[in-house]
C-alpha cells in the first residue's frame, strides 16, 4: 500500500499544475483550477493519514534505477519512517489550508488559477523532497522548491520590489546550494553512491570510517549544511527570506513559515547519522546565532509581516541548535509546531491586510497600475509606489514615529491598533498562536518544542561539560524572551489600544469563513496535540550518531539518572510522554544518562521566566506605556541602528559582493572583446598581409575578400548578394580541396 | 542502406528545390519541409531499432571510394552518433518551420543551402572513415557561410568571414594531423583512413600509431580543429558575432549541431583513437596532466561572467553556450562514466535548450526588431505563454533539477571531481552565475511594470510554439528520465573507458 499511497500523494498535485500548463499552452485554463488544486492537496492528505498506520514499523525505501551507467547506478525513490510520514502529514495539513485560506484571499486577483497551480506545483516538489531516499532526490525537490518561491514571490511581479525580491531568494539559496552539490560530490566520489539507507548507501558506508576520515567528513557534513543555510535562511544567507514577504501572504505562510524554510532543518536532520561532533558544532553555532540575530532585527520592525518573517528566521535558527546539539526529535518536534503556529500567524496577518484592503483600494483606487482590468482590488500590485522602497534605504528613525511610508500602509502596525473588537476571530486565533510561540508554559504546543531544544542544549551542556553549548544555551535562552516580547509587541499593537488610523480602522472586517475556518483549525493545532506521536519512542526512533564523540573533557553525572519530571507535566499528560523522549535518547548515547535529566527542569523554569519578562516588558512598552520604547531607543542609538539595519548584511552583499560580480563580468566581458578578439582580428590583418606580400597577382581577388572583411569591421551594406564574394570563398574551397589532394600525394610520393 | 539514405534525402531535397520556379514560395517551403521530415522519420525508426546492449557500430556501410588512397564511403553509427543525429533531424524541420516567415529573401537559396548543411551534419555524425568525416566537416562549412552572410544581420558579412576563417584555420591543423595519421598507419598501399581499424592500430604494441609523442601532436592537431568547433577559450570569439548575426534558425542550427561536432570529434577521434595523447592532457601530474578540465574550468566561468555582462539578449545566450559546453569538456577529461555520460548528455540536452533559447530569441526579435535587453521589461503580463515557455527554457539552461540540462552537468561535475577536485569546485562558479544571468534577464525582459512601447506586441503564434513544443517536451522527459537517452550509449561508454584504461 506504501508505494501506490506516496504516488497519489505527489501525482495528484503534479496532475494539477500539467493541466494548467497544458491548458495554458493553448490559451486557455480549466476553470475552477482553485478546486482543482484544492482537492489534490485534500486527496493528498488523506492519503498521509492512511500512510501513518502503514508506515509504522519497518522503514523502507523503494527505489527504481533512475541512471545507470556501465558500473554505477543512481537509484530514484522513497524513503519511509516516521518523521517522513509526519512530514508528510505537516505539508499536506498546511498545504490544505492555506490552499482553502487562498480562495478568499486571492479572489479576484487577475491570475487567480496560476496561484493555485503554483501551489501545486510547490506541493509537488516539497512532498517530492520529504520522500526522496537519496540526495539526488532531495537535491531535485530541494531546487523544485526554490523554483516555486521563485515563482510566487515574484507572482505579482509588476512590482518592482517582488522582481527583486524573487531573483534575491533564488539566487542566495543557489549559493547555499552549490555548496550542497560540493558536499554531495565529496561524499559521492568517497562512496560512488548518493543513496543515504540500506546496506550501500552513504550511512551504512560512512560507518566503516576511521577517526582519520573525521576531518573530511566534517568538511562534507559542513557543506551539505550550507544547502540548509540558504533554504532556510541562516545567518549569513538569510536576507533573502524578509524580502520573500513581497509574495502574497498564503505564500508566505506555506513556503515561508510552514514548510519550504523548514525544509533546510529537515535535511540535516536527515543527515544526522554522518555529523561529527565539529560539524554539529557549526550547525549549533549557525542556529544559535541566526535565533539571536533575527529575533533583534524583529523588536525594531514595523511591516507586521517582516516581524514575522524574522521571527520565522529566528525559529529555524532554534531549530538548527536543536539538530545541531543532538536533540534530534526536539529539532524536528519544532518544526511541526512552529509550521502550525507559524502559519497561523501569517494567515492571520493576511487576513488582517484583507481587512484593510477594501478601504485601500476605495483610497487610492486610482492608483491601481495593473494591465489587466478585470481585477478588483485584492491586487498588492498597487499602491507600491511609494512603498517599494527598502527600508534600509532611510536614514534616522525613530521608534514609533518613523517618517516615510516605506512599508506598504495595509501592512504597517503604526496604522493598526484597537482591531481586536473589529476581528475577534483573526485576533483570538493570532493570539492563541502568539501564545505558542512565546513558549506560555503547558497548554501550548511551542512550549513543549522549544522547551525541547533548550533542554537539549543545556543538557549536552552539561554532560560534555562545555562551554560552547552553555553560551548557546545563554544566546537561545535569551532569544526566547526577545521572541515573547516581540511577538506581543506585535499583537498589542495590532489588536489592543485606540486605532492608530480611524480611517483604515473604520473600514476593516472580519475575514470571510474561507479564510476564517483554517485559522481556527490551525489555532487547534497550536496546542499540544502532536506531541505523543513525537515522544512515542516506538514511533519515532532518533538515528545514531557513530561519529559524534563527546570530547575528552566531558563530565556525565552519576546524578542525572533520577526522574524529576515536573509534576505539571502529568496535568496534561505529556510528562510520560516527555519521559519517554529521554528514554529514548538513552538507547543511542550508550546509556549515559537516563530519564528527565535535571537540564530539562532548569531550561524548563529559565524559560518559563524569560517568557514572562519578555511578554511583562512587552506589556509596558506597547500596552500600558510606563515605559517608552522611544526613549530606550535613543539611550541605545548605536545598538538600534544595528538593529534597524538588519546588521548590514543587505548593504554589504549589495555594495560589495553583487557589485564586485558585475565589475569582474563587464571586465571579462571588455577582456573578450579588445584582448582576445582584437589578437584574432590582429592576426587576421597579419596573414593577410603576408599572404598578400607573397601571393601577389594571383590570388588578389581572394585576399582582397578578407582584407574587406577581417579591417573593416563596420563594413555593413544592404541586402545585396556580393559576386565578388561568392567568388572569393568557391575560390577557397577550391583551394583547400585541391590542397588535401595536393598533400595527399606529395606525402603519398615521399 | 536507411542510414545513407537518411544523409542524402535533404541533398536530394537541395536538387528538388533548385529545380522548382522561384517564384512558388510556399511550394519551396513545403518541400524542404517534406525533405527535412523523411530524415527524422528514418532517425526515429533508427532510434527506436538501435540495438542498445551492444556497443558496436551498427547499419554499417563499407563501399569503396577512393582506392588510391584506400579511402571508403564507411558509415555506421554507435550510441553517440544515433543521439546526435536524432538531434539533427530533429532541429532540421523545427528550423524550416521557424524559417517559415521571417526569411524576406531568396528563400529558395536559403532552403536549397539548409538541406546541404543538414547533409554535411548527418553525414559527420556517421562517417567513420576519417577522409569521409573530414570531407562531411567541410561541406558544412560552405552552406554554413552562405547563411549566415547572405541572410544575417547588419554585420553579417564580418561574422560569416570571421566564422569561416576560424573553422578553416582549425580544420588546417586537422587535415595535417589526418595526414600524419594516414601516413603512419602502416606501409605504403595499406595505410588505411578507417576509424575503427585506426582505433585497433593505436593499440596495438609497436605500431607506429602507439607511441606518445606522435599521439601528443596529432591529438593537439585534430583537438584545435575541434576546438575552434565547441568553441574552447580562446578560439570562441566567432562565436558571439556568428550568432548575433545569424537569422534565428541558423542560430539554432550553430549552437545545437555545429558545436556538437566539435564535442563529438574530441571522442570519436581524439579520445578513442589517441588515449595515450589523451592521457597525456588529463591524468599526468602538473600543469598538462589537468590542461583539459583547466580549459573545461575556463570556458564555464569566462562563458558565464561575459554572458552577465551582456546586454544584446542573442549575445548572451552565445556566451551562455560557451559556458555550458565547458561542462562537456570538464566531463570529458574526467574520462571516468559519470564525466563522459554526463558530457554526452550534455552535448543533447544543450543541443536542445540552446535552440530553444535561440527560437525563443527570435520570438521577440521578429516583434520587437531589436534585442536590447534593458529595452524591454514586463511582458510578463502582455505574453503570458511567451513567458512561460521562456522560463521554462532559461531554467533547464540553469540546470535546474528535473529538467534537462541538470543531469548533464551533474554527472559532468561528479564524475570531473574524481580527478579535478579544485577546478571542480571553482567550476561550481558557474552554476551561481548562471543562474544569475538568467534571472537578471527574466527580470529586465518579463518583469517589472509593463514597457508602454509595448503594449501591442502579440502573444506567440501557433506555429512558434509548434517549433518549441518538441524541443520543451524533450527537455522534461530527459530530465525525468533520463535513462531514456543513456540507454542509447551506455555500452559505447563502456567500451570506450575501456580502450581508454587499457593503455
Amino acid at each position: 500500500m506504501v508505494v501506490p499511497l506516496i504516488s497519489i500523494i505527489l501525482l495528484c498535485p503534479l496532475a494539477a499544475f500539467a493541466i494548467f500548463g497544458l491548458l495554458g499552452l493553448a490559451k486557455r485554463s480549466f476553470p475552477r483550477q482553485d478546486y482543482l488544486s484544492t482537492a489534490a492537496m485534500l486527496v493528498g492528505f488523506a492519503c498521509s493519514l492512511l500512510l501513518l498506520r502503514e508506515v509504522v514499523p519497518n522503514p523502507e525505501a523503494h527505489t527504481v534505477k533512475w541512471i545507470s551507467l556501465g558500473s554505477l547506478t543512481f537509484p530514484m525513490g522513497f524513503y519511509l519512517d516516521s518523521v517522513t510520514v509526519i512530514m508528510l502529514i505537516v505539508v499536506t495539513l498546511v498545504s490544505s489550508l492555506v490552499h482553502i485560506f487562498s480562495m478568499g484571499y486571492m479572489h479576484g486577483d487577475p491570475r487567480y488559477p496560476r496561484f493555485f497551480a503554483y501551489l501545486s506545483l510547490f506541493s509537488f516538489s516539497m512532498l517530492f523532497l520529504v520522500v526522496s531516499d537519496n540526495l539526488l532526490g532531495i537535491y531535485i525537490g530541494w531546487e523544485l522548491v526554490g523554483l516555486c518561491s521563485y515563482l510566487l514571490i515574484g507572482f505579482w511581479f509588476e512590482k518592482d520590489s517582488a522582481a527583486n525580491a524573487c531573483k534575491k531568494a533564488f539566487l542566495t539559496t543557489r549559493v547555499g546550494d552549490v555548496g550542497m552539490f560540493i558536499g554531495m560530490m565529496m561524499l559521492f566520489t568517497k562512496f560512488k553512491t548518493l543513496s543515504l539507507y540500506g546496506e550501500g548507501g552513504i550511512f551504512a558506508l560512512a560507518t566503516s570510517l576511521n577517526t582519520g576520515d573525521m576531518v573530511w567528513l566534517s568538511i562534507a557534513g559542513v557543506l551539505i549544511f550550507c544547502g540548509a543555510v540558504g533554504k532556510s535562511a541562516q545567518v549569513p544567507l538569510h536576507t533573502w527570506l524578509p524580502d520573500a514577504m513581497e509574495g502574497p501572504t498564503p505564500v508566505s505562510a506555506l513556503i515561508h513559515a510552514a514548510t519550504m524554510v523548514a525544509a533546510g532543518v529537515y535535511l540535516t536532520a536527515r543527515m544526522f547519522p554522518i555529523l561529527t561532533e565539529t560539524s554539529s558544532l557549526v550547525i549549533a553555532y549557525i542556529g544559535g546565532i541566526t535565533a539571536i540575530v533575527a529575533a533583534t532585527i524583529a523588536i525594531v520592525r514595523f511591516d507586521i509581516k517582516r516581524v514575522l518573517a524574522y521571527s520565522t528566521v529566528s525559529q529555524l535558527g532554534y531549530m538548527m541548535l536543536g539538530i545541531g546539539v543532538g536533540s534530534y526529535v526536539a529539532g524536528l518536534f519544532h518544526l511541526t509546531t512552529h509550521a502550525f503556529f507559524k502559519a497561523l500567524l501569517f494567515l492571520g496577518s493576511g487576513s488582517v491586510i484583507h481587512a484593510f484592503h477594501a478601504m485601500h483600494a476605495h483610497a487610492h483606487g486610482d492608483e491601481h497600475d495593473h494591465a489587466d482590468k478585470d481585477h478588483n482590488g485584492h491586487d498588492h500590485a498597487h499602491g507600491d509606489k511609494d512603498s517599494h522602497e527598502h527600508e534600509h534605504e532611510h536614514g534616522d528613525h525613530d521608534l514609533v514615529h518613523a517618517h516615510g511610508s516605506e512599508i506598504p500602509p495595509d501592512q504597517d502596525m503604526r496604522n493598526m491598533g484597537g482591531l481586536r473588537h473589529k476581528m475577534p476571530i483573526t485576533f483570538v486565533t493570532m493570539l492563541i498562536a502568539t501564545l505558542s510561540i512565546s513558549g506560555v508554559p503547558f497548554v501550548f504546543s511551542g512550549f513543549w518544542s522549544k522547551d525541547a531544544i533548550l533542554g537539549g542544549v543545556l543538557e549536552r551542556a552539561m554532560e560534555w561539560n562545555s562551554v560552547h553549548h552553555y553560551l548557546l544555551f545563554g544566546i537561545a535562552l535569551l532569544a526566547a524572551g526577545i521572541t515573547a516580547f516581540y511577538m506581543f509587541r506585535l499583537i498589542f499593537m495590532t489588536f489592543f489600544g485606540e486605532p492608530r488610523n480611524q480611517e483604515m480602522h473604520n473600514m476593516a472586517h472580519e475575514s470571510p469563513l474561507s479564510m476564517t475556518v483554517p485559522l481556527l483549525i490551525l489555532a487547534v493545532l497550536s496546542f499540544p496535540v502532536v506531541n505523543k506521536l513525537w515522544f512515542n519512542k516506538d514511533y519515532v526512533k532518533p538515528p545514531e550518531q557513530p561519529h559524534l564523540h563527546a570530547p575528552q573533557h566531558a563530565y556525565v553525572s552519576p546524578d542525572s539518572k533520577t526522574d524529576k519530571a515536573g509534576f505539571a507535566l502529568s496535568l496534561f499528560g505529556v510528562s510520560e510522554a516527555v519521559a519517554a523522549e529521554e528514554t529514548g535518547h538513552d538507547t543511542h548515547a550508550d546509556g549515559e544518562h537516563h530519564g528527565h535529566s535535571p537540564a530539562h527542569n532548569i531550561a524548563m523554569v529559565l524559560s518559563i521566566c524569560v517568557a514572562g519578562l519578555g511578554i511583562l516588558f512587552s506589556w509596558l512598552f506597547y500596552h500600558r506605556r510606563t515605559l517608552s520604547a522611544e526613549s530606550v531607543a535613543n539611550s541605545f542609538r548605536p545598538l538600534y541602528n544595528l538593529f534597524w539595519h538588519k546588521y548590514y548584511f543587505d548593504e554589504f552583499y549589495d555594495g560589495v559582493l553583487v557589485a564586485v560580480t558585475v565589475w569582474k563580468a563587464r571586465l571579462f566581458a571588455q577582456f573578450d572583446g579588445s584582448v582576445v578578439d582584437g589578437i584574432v582580428n590582429g592576426v587576421g590583418v597579419v596573414t593577410r598581409d603576408i599572404l598578400a606580400a607573397f601571393t601577389g597577382a594571383f590570388d588578389n581577388r581572394v585576399v582582397d575578400g578578407i582584407v574587406n572583411r577581417v579591417a573593416q569591421v563596420t563594413w555593413a551594406v544592404g541586402g545585396r548578394i556580393r559576386r565578388i564574394q561568392t567568388g572569393a570563398i568557391q575560390t577557397y574551397l577550391f583551394v583547400v580541396l585541391a590542397g588535401i589532394v595536393l598533400l595527399i600525394l606529395i606525402f603519398r610520393a615521399l | 542502406m536507411l542510414l545513407s539514405l537518411m544523409i542524402f534525402v535533404p541533398l536530394l531535397g537541395m536538387v528538388v528545390v533548385l529545380l522548382l520556379p522561384r517564384e512558388s514560395e510556399e511550394l519551396v517551403k513545403r518541400v524542404t519541409l517534406l525533405f527535412t521530415l523523411i530524415p527524422l522519420v528514418l532517425a526515429v525508426a533508427l532510434f527506436i531499432s538501435y540495438n542498445r546492449s551492444t556497443a558496436g557500430t551498427q547499419y554499417v556501410v563499407s563501399i569503396p571510394w577512393i582506392q588510391a588512397f584506400n579511402i571508403q564511403y564507411h558509415i555506421g553509427i554507435d550510441g553517440l552518433s544515433v543521439t546526435l543525429l536524432l538531434l539533427t533531424a530533429l532541429l532540421g524541420p523545427i528550423c524550416v518551420i521557424a524559417s517559415w516567415r521571417n526569411i524576406e529573401k531568396g528563400i529558395k537559396a536559403y532552403m536549397a543551402l539548409f538541406l546541404l548543411l543538414e547533409t554535411g551534419m548527418l553525414g559527420f555524425f556517421a562517417a567513420l572513415d576519417l577522409f569521409l568525416f573530414y570531407v562531411f566537416f567541410e561541406l558544412t562549412l560552405l552552406p554554413m557561410y552562405f547563411l549566415i552572410g547572405v541572410w544575417g544581420g547588419p554585420r553579417r558579412e564580418y561574422a560569416a568571414i570571421k566564422f569561416f576563417l576560424y573553422t578553416l584555420f582549425g580544420s588546417v591543423l586537422m587535415l595535417v594531423a589526418m595526414i600524419a595519421v594516414y601516413l603512419n598507419s602502416g606501409e605504403p598501399g595499406l595505410r588505411t583512413f578507417d576509424i575503427p581499424t585506426l582505433i585497433t592500430l593505436a593499440s596495438t604494441e609497436g605500431h607506429a600509431l602507439n607511441n606518445l609523442n606522435f599521439q601528443i601532436w596529432v591529438f593537439l592537431g585534430f583537438f584545435i580543429g575541434f576546438a575552434v568547433k565547441v568553441p574552447i577559450f580562446p578560439f570562441h570569439t566567432w562565436l558571439p558575432d556568428a550568432h548575433v548575426e545569424a537569422p534565428t534558425a541558423i542560430s539554432v542550427i550553430l549552437a545545437g549541431i555545429l558545436l556538437k561536432m566539435g564535442t563529438y570529434g574530441l571522442v570519436r577521434v581524439n579520445m578513442a583513437m589517441f588515449p595515450q595523447g589523451l592521457d597525456h592532457f588529463t591524468n599526468g601530474i602538473g600543469f598538462w596532466g589537468n590542461s583539459l578540465a583547466l580549459l573545461g574550468f575556463i570556458n564555464i566561468v569566462y562563458g558565464s561572467f561575459c554572458a552577465l555582462a551582456q546586454t544584446d539578449f542573442k549575445k548572451l545566450v552565445a556566451y551562455s553556450s560557451i559556458g555550458h559546453m565547458g561542462f562537456v569538456i570538464l566531463g570529458l577529461a574526467a574520462r571516468n562514466s559519470e564525466g563522459i555520460t554526463g558530457a554526452i548528455l550534455q552535448m543533447f540536452n544543450h543541443g536542445v535548450i540552446s535552440a530553444m533559447l535561440f527560437l525563443l530569441v527570435g520570438v521577440l526579435y521578429d516583434r520587437a526588431h531589436h534585442r536590447e535587453i534593458n529595452g524591454f521589461g514586463g511582458l510578463g503580463s502582455k505574453m503570458p505563454v511567451y513567458t512561460g515557455i521562456t522560463t521554462l527554457a532559461f531554467m533547464a539552461s540553469l540546470g535546474l533539477p528535473g529538467l534537462s540540462g541538470f543531469v548533464g552537468e551533474a554527472l559532468s561535475l561528479l564524475g570531473a571531481y574524481d580527478k579535478f577536485k579544485l577546478l571542480t569546485i571553482l567550476s561550481t562558479i558557474g552554476i551561481v552565475v548562471g543562474a544569475a544571468y538568467f534571472l537578471w534577464t527574466l527580470q529586465r525582459v518579463f518583469l517589472g511594470n509593463l514597457n508602454p512601447k509595448y503594449e501591442a506586441l502579440p502573444e506567440i503564434n501557433g506555429r512558434e510554439i509548434l517549433t518549441l513544443v518538441p524541443l520543451g517536451i524533450l527537455t522534461i522527459v530527459l530530465g525525468v528520465w533520463p535513462n531514456f537517452a543513456i540507454d542509447m550509449f551506455r555500452e559505447s561508454v563502456t567500451n570506450l573507458i575501456d580502450v581508454l584504461n587499457a593503455i
